[in-house]
């Protein structure tokens, strides 16, 4: 521990997923300045896809066209969920937010819109979503028309063939034909991994020669799809430039994790922030945090920078994740909340944590275990009192939801942390209209 | 109407466990004609779901004499002949404060009286080979426990039975028996798909169906008086130590850590139940196995668990105690003659390590019945190595990759470590039989699906690859990925805490999150596409396996 | 003391000092580190390095050089920033000699021209000296505590040679407070002066002065009565006011001497008699000589040598210099070194010494023994051991550079330690690397254990292996592939005929899968440039790098001792 005074902020956030990158973002944007601590691992399981609102209720898998009418259908149904206590007019802003700042860190997403948007995945299965990055846009108006289309991957991406895709839908869309390439330099290699390729493809004479080797299979195909391979950083100047080389619409198909996209949306949230001022400590963990009623003022023990570190801060929030993300560790009686022991809203016993069945309709009840909060998102005692007045939970630890099948994550993740962004800068008398 | 289609053989065995599959080969190996039909796949029941432990007999030594003397001579033997399927890890017997101190101190004269070997080991050089083991530990016995592939013991003797010309019905259950007066004329079994009915017509019908054998003895109207015990065993991350360990003291709930090659297997619980359908393992029993196991073991109770599995013992003879520990585990052979058949068999009880004892008693009645004089050599015959067998034991494929792999030979499981080549050998082998295989039928003679992420990356890899083979066509893969998941997660439910439940909420966030596998149908309807015909559900799949 | 003796032995010493200096910096353009330093001849390294100088010299770069004279080599900011401690004790040591050496040693070139009226024993030179003086025993203290307090983990090294020198600055200086205050206290100093200035010896006729210096300057003497009537002294302080005062200053501000010699007062005569005032003589001036002559020839050499390469860092035009310069700065190097250790305390490899128990890992070890490698010491028959465990040294690093950016000499120790690896490579000391990928990794298991099974490993894994012998730092892999994904050794593959045989994942699935000896001769292991991002990407904190650097540590101890494997390929 250093001698120096530790550094203060108006805002310490816990987590660097999804939900820790949007509030750290959203709270650069209305000025106030923000320590994030930990790192993203989480959104390396991201596939660049940002789902809002896809089903609802999820016990009758009833999909919807606009996540805006999901979102009064949940209303309705579920008010404690954390999505419907957000309002729409907020929702709708901090997508945008979201997405132009992705743009400026050169992860470029279609215009939202006012609907869902149905793309296909890796297995051939269809997913509803609604942010869609540009270099898989072309997907969703390729399974829209259903035109002659090819698909093609590379001998050696082991999680992805095309001709398992083109089969699942053939019956339904017969004009889908798939293809299998060397991707130029690994004709040796028994197996290829995504990233790798990604940063292959930004040199221009590997991605000349790819182009070269997909061209002669083009044939009547209207639009190209390709596993989500299209360049890390760059992303934007190489798909274009398969574009202009094939001369047809190209989109790319999410892989399974760690996928491309994870690591691009990982990259941008992260040059982001930073280009906002927000101080990073990705490597750091917070061993202990400790409130000051009185003063008003949070103190945060970081551990995995040299010699520790402490800061203090005037509003702290919490976006830790569920159990991959490390926010609730569960042992074989409870589920508990990793950093402070938070008390967790959960079932009664273990038996009753998952349904027999993997894919039941009403899902686990695990799923919907994890933290109350009052109306201005803070976590509550075991009194039901807030534990503090400036601590604020937002994301997948919060309880009351179950963002896997109700395909809204990366919704729960940026609206929550919108309106909790909204209270601190309410209660730190900062900006609040962001 | 059209007349079912009719199968003549010399002798019919249904079920397809380590006995059926024993049976199979001593048969064969003497030279009479069989067809061996299983409801589901070879190991499917309780033969598929214990310890794996080929045991010294020591365990049984206070309580059932009989079955210790019979574990020792076939351990004996199935070291030499089966010697590919073992490992010998040898084993302890270890008490802890607070165990029988009577137990403890007769523990050694038992053994000898049943001619078994059990040396007392200073506890702390005990504790040196085995840092594992509890400092409360107050007395060690090493014996010659060994540990056994029940997969690949059956499969390689179905192997060498079919190369002698028997034949193997998967997913073929029985449904009905033609009597005529004291005889079976013939079985009627459904065949896979559920297609029309077939007849089998055999000299010598043999009930091996273990658990289900009581059901089976039902349908051909020669009732036997049995009762089910049902066994849960718990399924660690990474093996905890390199030799068996038992609980010194009258068999008990979780009383052995086998080291299953590169996990440990922790059990196991005793229930009686009545029925034998949806039997799968608990929350409250893997509690119970944790918090007992942890007495010998300590480091088991902070341990990280992937999967549990349940398997029913088929118990002869009316029970008294609850848990039917009190039953003798020793085997038991019906000739059915007093209930008026001469040609049907049942043998069912017994454990593993007697399989081959079994399969020989009841050939030997076959074989008088049929009047047949050649004698059962099967315990002087090696059983021969078969390439697609061997692939269930655990830590074969790392290296078998890292010895040489061809140049686009890549990993389809990671955790496990198993590469395509494996994937195709099997699965060839299935389709040289007429089969179709399916995921799980790779799950159960490989590693797939087995390791840390139970299938989350490693199932729709080799669907994958099933696709670009040309085996998978439509949505079959989807069809296979759903159930294939459906069998593992019954196994990780009840061990979902810890790391574990956050491998499966990754899991989940993949094939749900992101595939959306539990929408495949609303999708393609709500995205415009006409629901065409699913493909064809498959059979139930087998449940978990001893590792 | 004879002047013709002192000019002599002092020229003598100067000499000495000369011909070693001469003798040390000549080493900067003979001695050949590394492979390519090899045939970059004397000639050349020397026009190189003085080329450098001069250009420097008439450019702007003049001024930075200035600027790193004062700031680093007077000042040691370097140091300044990573050891406080450690600075303020050289401060002083350097500070009170210099001093020291301008007011006293040389007063007859420096003090008495720049001083009018100089006189040693006059105030304030009285005080002055014992300041100076004090300042060097201050600053020894406290680099003694600061060595005491870092004393833990591995033995530091030791040579005669500057052991015998720190006796020798001891001496001069205990012989040098000694000798004044005998002096102040000595009844015969007293009468030999009163003989030279005021004429007369004669005890009786010196009475009141004897009386004045007994009181004022403490002079010891044996006969003076008990009691000493002021008459008397009064009247000597008026002798003493025509004779003495223009050379005396009382003695009380001399803040060491002066309370010695009232320790001394006791043993005067005994002194007195036996000429003390003359060996103390002797051996203070002797051994400021022999100091003087010996110090090229000991570590503290780099007194000279440190600056001399923080000057070079200031001149060069750039961080990266031409192969005929870095050759000279590689042998500059072994010189300048301090000693200081701060490189150990920041070496990122130095727990994995520890868990070896081989020093041979950390960078002040690794100098040392690539220095005596270039003077062929290390491979002469006997230390075969050193010198293995010196290549194992010059090869398990993580080329972090944190041992250069601390370095408070400015020495550039990567590229020393690249150009070791070299030398040892060409002496059949080759990388493990090279040995251990001479076999695949499946044959190191498989030979290890037919070594196991033969005669064990002496590891306890708890102690070599902490990691990958612990399950709980890899129970928490969820087989994600992250760290696959962002190695860029594994990128690498992609472009080779054979990629690494394993991927970093693969390698943690090994040791979940109790496979560890599969993992240790793995090219995977072997080529992991351990740059970390594995470690700072994976989702579930799982310390894949350190994990990677460990079995590779192993490695070298299990493969090293699997008899008859480890032939240099």
């Amino acid at each position: 521990m250093t001698d120096e005074p530790p550094d203060r902020f108006d805002v310490a956030v816990i987590g660097a997923g999804m939900a820790g990158m949007a509030a750290a973002l959203f709270a650069a944007e209305r000025g106030l300045s923000c320590i994030q601590v930990g790192n993203g691992g989480g959104i390396l399981f991201a596939s660049g896809l940002l789902d809002l609102l896809g089903v609802q209720p999820t016990a009758e898998r009833r999909l919807w066209r606009s996540p805006y009418e999901a979102l009064a259908a949940l209303a309705l149904d579920e008010p404690g969920h954390p999505l419907a206590r957000v309002e729409v007019p907020s929702i709708r802003a901090a997508f945008e937010t979201m997405v132009t700042c992705l743009g400026a860190a050169g992860l470029r997403y279609a215009p939202l819109g006012d609907s869902n948007r149905s793309v296909l995945t890796a297995i051939g299965t269809i997913k509803t979503t609604y942010g869609v990055p540009l270099s898989m846009v072309a997907g969703v108006e390729a399974l829209n028309v259903r035109p002659p289309c090819l698909l093609v991957d590379f001998r050696g991406l082991r999680e992805f063939s095309a001709r398992q895709i083109a089969a699942t839908l053939g019956d339904r869309w017969p004009g889908l034909r798939h293809r299998r390439i060397e991707f130029p330099g690994c004709e040796a290699l028994p197996e290829l991994y995504a990233a790798h390729l990604a940063r292959a493809l930004e040199i221009g004479e590997t991605r000349a020669r790819t182009i070269e080797r997909l061209k002669p299979l083009l044939e009547d195909a209207h639009a190209v799809g390709l596993p989500a391979v299209l360049g890390l950083a760059r992303v934007g100047e190489v798909h274009a430039a398969f574009e202009a080389g094939l001369g047809v619409p190209v989109f790319e198909i999410p892989t399974m994790p760690t996928s491309v996209p994870g690591l691009r949306l990982l990259a941008a949230l992260e040059s982001a922030v930073s280009a906002r001022g927000v101080i990073r400590r990705h490597q750091a963990t917070v061993r202990a945090l400790a409130f000051d009623r009185d003063e008003g003022a949070a103190t945060l023990d970081l551990e995995g920078v040299p010699g520790g570190e402490r800061v203090v801060a005037r509003a702290v929030v919490l976006a830790t994740g569920r159990f991959t993300g490390r926010g609730l560790t569960a042992d074989r009686g409870q589920v508990r909340e990793s950093l402070l022991g938070l008390p967790v809203r959960q079932p009664v016993s273990r038996e009753s944590w998952h349904q027999s069945d993997f894919l039941a309709s009403s899902g686990h009840a695990i799923n919907r275990a994890g933290l109350e909060t009052d109306g201005a998102w803070r976590p509550l005692d075991a009194s039901g009192k807030p534990v503090w007045p400036r601590l604020f939970a937002v994301g997948s630890i919060l309880a009351h939801q179950d963002w896997m099948r109700s395909k809204c994550g990366s919704g729960l993740a940026i609206a929550t942390a919108w309106a909790a962004l909204d209270q601190v800068a309410r209660q730190l008398g900062g900006n609040g209209a962001g | 109407m059209k007349f079912p289609i009719s199968i003549q053989t010399q002798v019919l065995i249904i079920g397809g466990g380590v006995t059926g599959t024993a049976l199979a080969r001593d048969l064969a190996l003497r030279g009479i004609d069989c067809v061996l039909v299983e409801k589901e796949d070879i190991n499917a029941g309780a033969s598929g779901r214990n310890h794996g432990l080929l045991h010294s007999g020591a365990r049984y030594v206070a309580g059932d004499r009989a079955a210790a003397m019979e574990c020792r001579s076939e351990g004996e033997i199935l070291k030499r002949v089966a010697a590919q399927t073992i490992q010998d890890t040898g084993g302890y017997f270890v008490a802890v404060q607070g165990d029988d101190e009577r137990y403890i101190a007769d523990f050694a004269s038992h053994c000898s009286r049943s001619g078994i070997t059990a040396r007392a080991v200073d506890i702390g050089a005990a504790r040196a080979l085995e840092p594992a083991l509890s400092e409360r530990a107050i007395a060690v016995f090493e014996v010659a426990d060994a540990s056994i592939d029940p997969f690949r013991l059956s499969l390689e003797s179905m192997a060498q039975a079919r190369s002698l010309g028997a034949r193997l019905m998967r997913r073929t259950g029985v449904v009905g028996f033609e009597r005529e007066g004291r005889l079976i004329r013939a079985v009627r079994v459904r065949p896979p798909g559920g297609g029309d009915e077939l007849r089998i017509e055999a000299a010598q019908v043999v009930n091996a169906a273990g658990a289900w054998a009581r059901e089976v003895a039902q349908l051909a109207g020669t009732p036997i008086a049995m009762t089910y015990s049902k066994g849960t065993l718990l399924v660690t991350h990474t093996r905890l130590a390199s030799r068996v360990v038992n609980r010194l003291r009258l068999p008990g709930n979780a009383d052995i850590m086998m080291p299953g090659g590169t996990v440990s297997i922790v059990g196991t619980t005793s229930t009686r139940v009545d029925a034998l359908d949806d039997v799968h393992p608990t929350a409250a029993e893997a509690d119970l196995i944790v918090e007992e196991a942890a007495r010998m073991l300590p480091a088991l109770a902070t341990m990280r668990y992937i999967r549990a599995y349940a398997g029913v013992r088929p118990l002869v003879g009316a029970p008294d105690a609850a848990d039917g520990r009190a039953v003798s585990r020793g085997f038991a052979l019906f000739d059915h003659e007093d209930q008026g058949l001469d040609n049907l068999a049942t043998i069912t009880g017994g454990k593993l390590t007697t399989c081959r004892l079994m399969a020989e008693r009841v050939a030997d009645l076959v074989c008088r019945r049929l009047g047949v004089s050649r004698p059962c050599i099967t315990a002087t015959t090696p059983l021969p190595v078969a390439p697609e067998c061997g692939w269930t034991e655990p830590g074969r494929s790392p290296r078998e990759w890292m010895r040489s792999h061809g140049p686009h030979d890549a990993l389809l499981c990671e955790c496990e470590m198993v590469p395509r080549s494996a994937v195709d050998t099997i699965y060839n082998a299935l389709r040289a039989a007429g089969d179709t295989p399916t995921l799980t039928d790779l799950g159960l003679r490989s590693r797939v699906g087995k390791g840390a992420c139970q299938g989350t990356f490693c199932a729709p890899r080799t669907v994958a690859h099933l696709y670009q083979r040309g085996d998978f066509q439509a949505r079959r893969g989807l069809a296979e990925i759903v159930d294939f998941f459906g069998e593992r997660w019954r196994g990780q439910r009840p061990v979902l805490w810890g790391e574990q439940l956050a491998q499966a909420e990754l899991m989940e966030a993949l094939h749900c999150g992101l595939f959306g596998e539990e929408l495949r149908d609303e999708e393609l309807q709500h995205a415009g596409m006409p629901d065409a015909p699913r493909a064809a559900p498959e059979p139930d799949p087998a449940d978990g396996k001893p590792s | 003391m004879s002047p013709a003796f002192f000019q002599s032995t002092l020229y003598a010493s100067l000499a000495l000092c000369a011909l070693g200096l001469l003798w040390r910096v000549s080493a900067w353009f003979r001695v050949h580190i590394g492979p390519d330093a090899r045939d970059v001849t004397f000639s050349r390294r020397v026009a190189a390095v003085f080329g450098g100088a001069a250009s420097a010299l008439f450019s702007l770069r003049v001024l930075r050089v200035l600027g790193t004279f004062v700031l680093d080599a007077l000042f040691l900011r370097r140091l300044f920033a990573n050891a406080k401690l450690r600075w303020l004790g050289h401060l002083l040591i350097v500070a009170g000699f210099t001093l020291l050496l301008l007011m006293h040693a040389l007063a007859a070139v420096v003090s008495a021209k720049l001083l009018p009226g100089y006189q040693p024993t006059l105030y304030p030179y009285l005080l002055l000296r014992n300041l100076f003086g004090a300042m060097v025993l201050a600053g020894v203290a406290l680099l003694l505590f600061g060595r005491w307090r870092q004393r833990r983990g591995l033995p530091q090294v030791r040579r005669p040679m500057d052991a015998a020198f720190v006796t020798l600055l001891a001496t001069v200086l205990v012989a040098g407070f000694l000798l004044e205050g005998h002096k102040i206290a000595s009844p015969r100093a007293f009468y030999r002066m009163a003989e030279q200035f005021s004429g007369t010896s004669d005890p009786a006729e010196l009475k009141p002065l004897r009386a004045f210096w007994a009181r004022e300057f403490g002079v010891a003497f044996g006969d003076l009565g008990e009691s000493i009537d002021s008459n008397a002294v009064e009247e000597g302080r008026a002798r003493h006011a025509d004779a003495c005062a223009s050379c005396h200053s009382k003695p009380a501000s001399a803040f060491i001497s002066y309370p010695l010699s009232r320790a001394l007062a006791q043993v005067t005569g005994i002194l007195d008699s036996g000429r003390a005032d003359i060996w103390l003589l002797y051996l203070h001036v002797l051994a400021c000589f022999l100091g003087l002559g010996l110090l090229p020839f000991t570590r503290f050499f780099h007194a000279v040598a440190a600056p001399v390469s923080l000057l070079a860092n200031a001149a060069a035009r750039n961080r990266t210099q031409s192969v005929t310069v870095r050759a000279s700065r590689r042998a500059l190097a072994l010189d300048a070194c301090v000693r200081c250790g701060i490189c150990d305390q920041q070496c990122s490899v130095a727990p994995l010494a520890r868990y070896l128990g081989n020093p041979g890992l950390l960078p002040s070890h690794k100098l040392i023994a690539t220095g005596e490698l270039a003077s062929g010491r290390i491979l002469q028959s006997g230390h075969e051991n050193d010198a293995l465990r010196a290549a194992d040294g010059a090869f398990l690093c993580t080329d972090c550079g944190r041992c250069t950016n601390y370095c408070p000499a400015g020495l550039d120790l990567e590229d020393l330690w690249i150009a070791a690896r070299g030398d040892f490579a060409a002496e059949g000391l080759p990388a493990p690397a090279q040995w251990v990928q001479a076999r695949p990794a499946l044959a190191w298991a498989e030979s290890m254990e037919v070594a196991l099974a033969q005669h064990g490993f002496s590891d306890p894994d708890a102690l070599f292996a902490p990691l990958s012998a612990d399950r709980r730092s890899f129970s928490r892999c969820v087989q994600c592939q992250t760290c696959t994904n962002v190695c860029p050794v594994v990128a690498q593959g992609m472009d080779t005929e054979h990629g690494v045989d394993l991927t970093p994942q693969k390698v943690m699935n090994l040791l979940r899968l109790g496979l560890r000896d599969l993992t240790l001769g793995s090219r995977m292991v072997w080529d992991c440039a351990t740059c970390y991002q594995c470690q700072e990407h994976c989702p579930e904190g799982v310390r894949v790098a350190d994990i990677m650097y460990e079995l590779r540590a192993l490695a070298v101890h299990r493969l090293g001792s699997v008899r008859g494997l480890r032939e240099p390929s």
